[in-house]
């Protein structure tokens, strides 16, 4: 039987390592469309990061900085400057880089660990194997909405990262360069 | 929630993304020892470039490209090749970190990201059209145009350093200025970038072949 516990804190440590810079190829794929670029996150400071994304050539198509649960547009370029399409970046960008949150629930199972805590007011589920941070899924309405799976995670850095929306046709695929 | 995406998908399809991008084949270069031309000596360099660009047929050469971000430990390095064959075919490849390359041929676009292909017609597109003719002129060097730059003259010490300031505002919006070194021969030999933030793109031109036979092959996607 899996027991349940109380727990005080979830830990990321993806994005947690302000000596690093964070950079990824990724790939975007919406509606059966795709397109690429490289997003980088760095860490600037407690609960602080900054996120860029960028055409493989360079030009900058947006950078924000993002401090708890504020997102501030340093820059956007105009045919991606919408609202929704920027709060739904931000509720990514913020479970991605969030290191830790209170911890509601904790379910365990030999070597599998789950945790639940809230980010922007939704349950947000942690799962852990071996003590590493396989999976984050956020849901609403009893659903899942969005699920992070992070892959070849060696030393606190994940290789592979896949962002998956279930209610929208967009996933996000990012490969550590 | 269809409506909700148009804009991530136009990153793909509208030209002023691409804009940017492609400029990427204008251009580069840093700034020391630099002395401000004469208008003789300026005329002189415009000369020597555009004479070097009519002789060009074939261009080969290896990059590297560094990608500066205020907010980051390191520039985000990475290497590939150029090939251009007069009049307009232009493959941009990069092989390290990671594979990607475009290629300019028959007024289209060819992306090939990882094995994924795409590509996008450039012949409806009247800026498009432009701005392929302009990244054409300049991995010569030849885009000395002073109604669409505002162009500065510098001596330094191994050739000469031009800078290209759009004129024109949705060019500005992505690019603040290019800064492109050249070799005493008229040959580019680096291209800067200045993005409005500051932040800026540099490309590194090494092993630079002109005018040896390319193959038909090496412009395919």
């Amino acid at each position: 039987m899996p027991s349940k516990t109380q727990e005080t804190v979830v830990n990321n440590p993806y994005f947690s390592d302000p000596s690093k810079d964070y950079v990824f190829k990724s790939n975007i794929k919406v509606f059966e469309r795709s397109f690429g670029g490289i997003l980088i996150i760095k860490k600037l400071g407690q609960a602080q990061h900054r996120i860029a994304f960028t055409t493989e050539m360079g030009n900058t198509l947006f950078d924000f900085s993002l401090e708890k649960d504020h997102l501030t547009v340093n820059r956007i370029i105009k045919d991606l400057d919408r609202n929704i399409l920027i709060n739904v970046l931000k509720k990514d960008f913020l479970a991605l880089v969030t290191e830790r949150i209170t911890s509601i629930e904790k379910f365990q199972k030999g070597a599998k660990v789950l945790q639940m805590g809230f980010l922007l007011g939704k349950k947000h589920y942690y799962w852990f194997e071996n003590g590493e941070l396989r999976k984050i899924i956020r849901t609403g309405n009893g659903k899942e909405k969005v699920v992070f799976r992070f892959s070849g995670i060696s030393d606190n850095i994940a290789q592979q990262i896949e962002i998956e929306h279930k209610n929208i046709q967009l996933r996000i695929s990012l490969k550590s360069i | 929630m269809r409506n909700l995406f148009p804009s991530i998908i136009s990153v793909s399809s509208k030209p002023a993304v691409y804009l940017g991008f492609l400029c990427m084949f204008l251009f580069v270069l840093s700034i020391h020892g630099q002395t401000k031309m004469n208008p003789q000596e300026a005329v002189a360099l415009r000369t020597k470039v555009k004479s070097v660009a009519e002789t060009t047929e074939t261009i080969s050469s290896d990059f590297t490209q560094y990608k500066h971000l205020d907010f980051l430990s390191n520039d985000i390095e990475s290497k590939g090749t150029l090939a251009f064959k007069a009049p307009d075919l232009v493959k941009w490849e990069y092989t390290k970190p990671f594979s990607y390359a475009v290629l300019f041929k028959n007024q289209k676009l060819y992306i090939n990201d990882e094995g994924n292909k795409s590509n996008m017609d450039l012949s409806s597109n009247q800026l498009f059209k432009q701005l392929n003719q302009l990244i054409t002129a300049s991995i010569r060097g030849d885009m000395f145009d002073d109604e669409a730059f505002r162009i500065s003259y510098f001596r330094q010490d191994n050739g000469s350093l031009v800078h290209f300031m759009p004129k024109d505002k949705q060019f500005a919006e992505f690019i603040k200025a290019f800064h492109i070194t050249f070799n005493q021969e008229g040959e580019v030999d680096e291209v800067k970038m200045i993005e409005p933030s500051g932040d800026y793109t540099h490309i590194v031109f090494s092993n630079r072949t002109q005018n040896q036979p390319l193959p038909d092959a090496v412009f395919t996607q």
